[in-house]
């Protein structure tokens, strides 16, 4: 993901800012780490460049 | 490549139709210039990818489904795993656009897999095109546009009806036949 995301962003449960932890990088591109909740602590995994923003509840719902 | 052997190389994502090809027109003629744009529910990533390369726009694309997500980004497309627009600040989008999963589906013959999540739309075929007009207007800016492609099969005049109990006027800007359906693209303004 491009790092600029980031002012698009924000925690899917209350709406407030995240910080990029952990991050890994391939040239520009955030390839790895966590995306952090600054109000609630959530943290939100990127994966394969991709930020999983489902609520904590939905994550693990993979039907097929 | 066809889109019968992309059909058949991504089983678990929706592959471009019709309807993906007259929602990705109908939005590219009606942006003007360097509008942000989210394209919620990408799938394979077509219509955010024909936005981006059409106009000079800058274009999120989201997806419920792993696979999508995975292959949208490989498209080149800007991508989030996301429930509709849960992650997304408040008043930020000049346009979204929307080809939601719409068909009509009896209960009794769900069958569960990320296919039927791209194209079922529960009993009334609005399971998902309802809690999406609830919730888009937080994420559009002040003069911001919805472009959510309907079929006949839902029935335009309910979602119509449905986008006016939340503020919204609705335009169609494109229709096309189909012996089946019709599929019109709405737009929707405040």
């Amino acid at each position: 993901m491009n790092e600029s995301l980031l002012d698009i962003l924000c925690c899917p449960l209350d709406k407030h800012d995240l910080e990029l932890e952990d991050a890994e990088y391939d040239d520009d591109d955030v390839v790895g780490g966590d995306l952090v909740c600054t109000e609630c602590g959530e943290a939100y995994p990127i994966e394969d460049g991709i930020p999983n923003l489902l609520p904590p509840d939905m994550r693990e719902e993979t039907p097929a | 490549m066809g889109l019968e052997e992309r059909r058949d190389e991504e089983p678990d994502v929706y592959q471009p139709a019709e309807d993906s090809h007259l929602l990705a027109e109908a939005t590219c003629e009606r942006l003007e210039g360097d509008e942000l744009v989210l394209e919620v529910g990408t799938g394979s990533g077509y219509v955010a990818g024909r936005i981006a390369d059409r106009t000079d726009a800058r274009v999120i694309a989201s997806d419920l489904n792993p696979h999508a997500v995975r292959q949208a980004r490989g498209a080149g497309v800007e991508t989030v795993r996301a429930d509709l627009v849960s992650p997304f600040r408040d008043a930020t989008f000049d346009a979204v656009a929307f080809n939601p999963p719409y068909l009509p589906t009896d209960p009794e013959n769900e069958w569960d897999d990320w296919m039927e999540h791209a194209l079922s739309g529960g009993e009334d075929g609005r399971a998902v095109i309802d809690p999406f007009l609830e919730r888009v207007g937080r994420v559009l800016a002040s003069d911001g546009v919805v472009y959510l492609l309907v079929s006949s099969l839902t029935g335009v005049d309910e979602v119509v009806e449905e986008a006016g109990e939340h503020g919204f006027s609705a335009v169609a800007v494109a229709d096309e036949s189909f012996p089946f359906e019709t599929l019109t693209v709405l737009e929707l303004l405040r």
